[in-house]
């Protein structure tokens, strides 16, 4: 009697019910997220402990201190500095002249200048070595891969949302053909880009042809793989970001572009007016997005330039990855990861709070 | 929906600009549809290469008939299916429990689950690795496809979804004396068809399409996804046998995926709108 009663009880049900999902959770995630932070305290070498399981040793945060590069640390001006020194302080003045105009919408403007900071220091000055440890290359070029990508994503998505937020079949196919290419895995998309770029027989080398220029050799060549690489990514994640804007601009009531449009708001003025500061925390919300996924990139490096030419083009989890799988490392690239999911949680945490300060 | 008509230029330009968008696919597509011999002089025969003539269904053929990449497509469906189908059984029982059973834990244990939606796979891959090979399990099945079932997405889905539906549909049951397997089995579950299809057409998606788990953890070709297999033979890309059965594996590899697209679109829209939503 008693067991029955205790069989029909919601503790019983509530853990019966959540079991098989546990069964594949505590192992499978939560565990190694512990194991992982575990790892990046151990030297410990793939082949070293399979062959002897006591192989690992505990160094504490000695794989952090060697991450961190701090015996080589340097410092130098960039080329063209006073240039981005002044670009750097432009974006700072129109800050504070924003904070001065609205303060009650001032988070979206430090937000705005946030990621507007963050862009031109990273396109514009800190391009050249920060310290010379490889680590230090991958962030820089992940860093770079981000700025690039996620702001024009960012832009084409919110244009073409634009565009694309009304009725009629015309709309509905180019929504659909803009989505199309985000549903492809990214060894069709790496594939795919890599014939377009082919020197001899690649899509752009035949366009080119018959004006007599010769195709630059896009994926080997220093200063264009990263671009080359960006613009595959854009074409594959812009319509991520269509989708997500589209959702937002049906929140948006129509008397007020209907009021715009009778003010004589037009085109431009329209956009920038109107539209853009009602679905400003879409865009904020999609730009961390894109940021926190696109830290992740691997297979378009991976696949398209194999991290080259040099390491003009290796990113960061591709760098994880070469030191786990390649050089056996897996202590060391368990602390890379480690630090990669700092990142990635600190911009969360960013998200998190803008949206709590917005909501207050 | 905004009602006013764009200006003419804006037309054009967004047309063309999806013409663009479309033309990468379909020169992949219709270079699959052209002979080796001919791809291998160029590959801009008849407008740029974008329309299939001549026109040949060899390089179909011929992947299907030698090569892994059948294989590798079978192992792809099996992964991506079987873990489909956890991820609905797993997901749709914790989420009617972590929304309608009130049971000691569950404000611990859903919030943990929750967290779990922070930790990407790259977090990971590299204890998961390493458990894995402690097992002896690599290179099966099974371990492909059982990760993607940790992962808390498809949790977060069916609670929401589970939360959201009135108390008065379960009351009557409650009163005739029905058990929550009784309440999940016949009254939730008939309910949650749609967000289900939802779930599975994401998960099926994103699994067909994972690359780095089957990377990392196989190793022998018997046991690649198509992924990884594709990814293999455009590691030879210069001195593949050809350019067409390249090209037609693509199209091979994107083809599951293009046909939910066409027939479920709707759904996939709207379980990224959902699964974002945190």
């Amino acid at each position: 009697m008693r067991l029955s009663s205790f069989l029909q009880s919601d503790n019983f049900s509530g853990w019966a019910f959540i079991l098989p999902y546990l069964i594949a959770f505590v192992p499978l995630l939560l565990w190694p997220f512990f194991q992982g932070f575990w790892m990046s305290m151990h030297e410990w070498n793939l082949l070293a402990v399979t062959f002897n399981p006591s192989a690992k040793e505990f160094i504490g945060a000695g794989n952090y201190v060697r991450l961190m590069g701090a015996d080589n640390l340097g410092w130098s001006l960039q080329p063209m500095w006073p240039f981005r020194l002044i670009v750097t302080a432009l974006i700072i003045a129109l800050y504070v002249r924003s904070l001065r105009g609205k303060t009650a919408d001032g988070i979206s403007h430090h937000f705005i200048a946030g990621i507007a900071v963050f862009t031109t220091v990273v396109l514009l000055g800190l391009t050249g070595d920060w310290y010379d440890t490889r680590f230090w290359i991958v962030v820089r070029n992940t860093l770079v891969f981000v700025a690039w990508v996620v702001p024009v994503t960012t832009t084409i998505a919110l244009l073409l949302a634009i565009a694309l937020n009304r009725e009629g079949r015309w709309a509905a196919t180019l929504r659909s053909v803009f989505f199309f290419s985000q549903i492809l895995s990214v060894t069709v998309v790496t594939l795919i880009w890599q014939l377009v770029y082919g020197a001899r027989n690649g899509f752009i080398a035949n366009l080119l042809a018959p004006f007599g220029i010769e195709s630059p050799n896009w994926l080997t060549d220093d200063q264009l793989a990263m671009g080359a690489i960006v613009a595959a990514t854009v074409w594959w994640s812009v319509g991520f970001a269509l989708i997500l804007f589209l959702a937002g601009l049906q929140q948006i009531p129509g008397e007020r572009l209907e009021a715009a449009t009778l003010d004589g708001a037009e085109g431009w003025r329209k956009i920038i007016q109107i539209i853009v500061p009602s679905i400003i925390r879409t865009v904020q919300f999609v730009m961390i997005m894109q940021i926190v996924l696109h830290f992740q990139v691997f297979g378009q490096s991976q696949l398209m330039t194999q991290g080259g030419p040099g390491d003009a083009t290796n990113v960061w989890v591709r760098y994880i990855y070469q030191t786990a799988f390649r050089d056996s490392e897996v202590g060391y690239a368990s602390a890379m990861a480690t630090v990669l999911f700092a990142f990635m949680m600190l911009f969360s945490l960013i998200q998190f709070w803008v949206t709590k300060r917005q909501e207050s | 929906m905004n009602q006013h008509a764009l200006p003419r230029w804006v037309v054009i330009v967004v047309t063309l600009a999806a013409v663009v968008w479309l033309i990468p696919v379909l020169w992949m597509v219709s270079l699959s549809l052209q002979p080796n011999d001919l791809l291998s002089r160029t590959t801009a025969n008849t407008f740029l290469g974008l329309v299939p003539v001549p026109f040949t269904l060899d390089n179909f053929q011929a992947i299907l008939s030698i090569g892994d990449t059948p294989r590798w497509f079978l192992n792809s469906m099996l992964v991506a299916g079987s873990s489909t189908f956890l991820v609905l059984v797993t997901s749709t029982m914790a989420g009617y429990a972590f929304a309608r059973i009130r049971f000691t834990g569950r404000s611990i244990v859903y919030p943990l689950v929750l967290a779990g939606l922070m930790v990407p796979e790259q977090v990971v891959f590299i204890p998961l690795y390493v458990m894995f090979a402690d097992w002896n399990a690599h290179n099966s099945l099974p371990t492909l496809a059982l990760p993607r079932v940790a992962l808390p997405i498809g949790v977060f889905l069916m609670t929401q979804f589970f939360k959201d539906i009135p108390d008065s549909l379960e009351e009557a049951a409650r009163l005739e004396g029905c058990g929550h397997g009784r309440i999940f089995w016949s009254i939730m579950l008939p309910l949650a068809k749609p967000m289900m299809m939802t779930l599975a057409i994401i998960t099926f998606l994103y699994s067909w399409n994972d690359y780095l788990w089957p990377l990392v953890s196989a190793q022998r070709t018997d046991f690649f996804t198509i992924t990884v297999g594709l990814a293999k033979i455009q590691g030879n890309f210069a001195q593949s046998q050809g350019l067409g059965q390249l090209m037609a594996s693509g199209v091979l590899a994107s083809l599951p995926v293009i046909i939910l697209f066409l027939i479920f679109q709707k759904y996939i829209l709207r379980g990224i709108a959902l699964s974002t939503d945190k």
